[in-house]
């Protein structure tokens, strides 16, 4: 299964990016909404997408409304990873059409429940 | 609008915990700090503001080895390894970011989260200080103050 990380910050990048590793992921780095678009261009659809909301050049938000756009991406699953935690701002990502919402500081947990919620843990992972 | 519900209690609880998960992986690293407050030699800066209903910055004041090693606890780096400026700005900008966007979840501006900056001087705002937290992370003097910026 291939995940990509979408955060400006190359630090939450690696500590998302090695807990998705540490699950069996292969990941795919973005620093930004369109370096993630490019991304999926480049290598096709992956399972999964982890979306910081606030990054320069595109936010999270406008991605998450770029992917809805294209029905051949339907089947990414969207879970922001974002330290907006506003009602408000969980509200209007969901609506947009991501799937899930973890609020930073996150634990390896508390990533992996939402995976098992959303049916995206490997099987020997399944809790 | 709900600034007055923020308190230094609060402010503790929040940077407690996002060392406890992204710096430490435990809690009790982080502390009160306790007497009087050390100075900077050399101060390093980390801020984000907070924009909406209620206009605000939360910042992050240390030493600069202290923010060394917080970027390699945040890189899980081995001591040996190299940690570029680019590094440092990166993690202590992110550990602003995610105190910053808690903080901003309780004081419920409407608005949004700005990008971290990192600095080596404070930055000028016309604001009012309305909490600041002296903390101890492993022994070491670290500030968390919140403004709200007029």
């Amino acid at each position: 299964m291939r995940a990509l990380v979408i955060d400006d910050s190359r630090a939450m990048r690696r500590i998302v990016g090695g807990i998705l590793r540490g699950f069996g992921y292969e990941t795919i780095d973005a620093g930004n909404g369109q370096e993630a678009l490019d991304a999926l261009a480049e290598h096709g659809p992956v399972e999964l997408a982890c979306i910081d909301w606030n990054m320069p050049v595109m936010d999270g938000l406008t991605f998450v409304n770029r992917v809805r756009e294209q029905p051949e991406l339907r089947g990414v699953t969207l879970m922001m990873v974002t330290t907006e935690s506003e009602h408000g701002h969980i509200v209007r990502a969901l609506a947009a059409g991501a799937h899930e919402y973890v609020i930073k500081p996150f634990t390896a947990d508390a990533i992996r429940d939402k995976l098992d919620l959303l049916g995206l843990l490997p099987m020997e992972e399944t809790v | 609008m709900t600034a007055t519900l923020l308190t230094s209690d609060l402010v503790l609880s929040v940077a407690e915990e996002v060392f406890a998960a992204l710096v430490d992986g435990e809690e009790g690293k982080l502390t009160p700090w306790i007497g009087a407050p050390v100075s900077f030699v050399e101060p390093v800066v980390a801020w984000v503001d907070l924009a909406g209903e209620w206009a605000g910055r939360a910042v992050l004041l240390t030493e600069r080895s202290t923010a060394d090693d917080l970027a390699r606890a945040l890189l899980c780096l081995d001591p040996a390894e190299d940690l570029g400026d680019e590094d440092l700005v990166d993690a202590f900008g992110e550990i602003a970011n995610v105190v910053g966007g808690n903080i901003k979840s309780i004081v419920a501006t409407n608005g949004d989260l700005g990008l971290p900056h990192v600095s080596t001087t404070i930055p000028d705002a016309s604001g009012t200080i309305i909490e600041e937290v002296l903390l101890s992370w492993r022994g070491r003097l670290m500030i968390v103050r919140v403004l709200h910026l007029s």
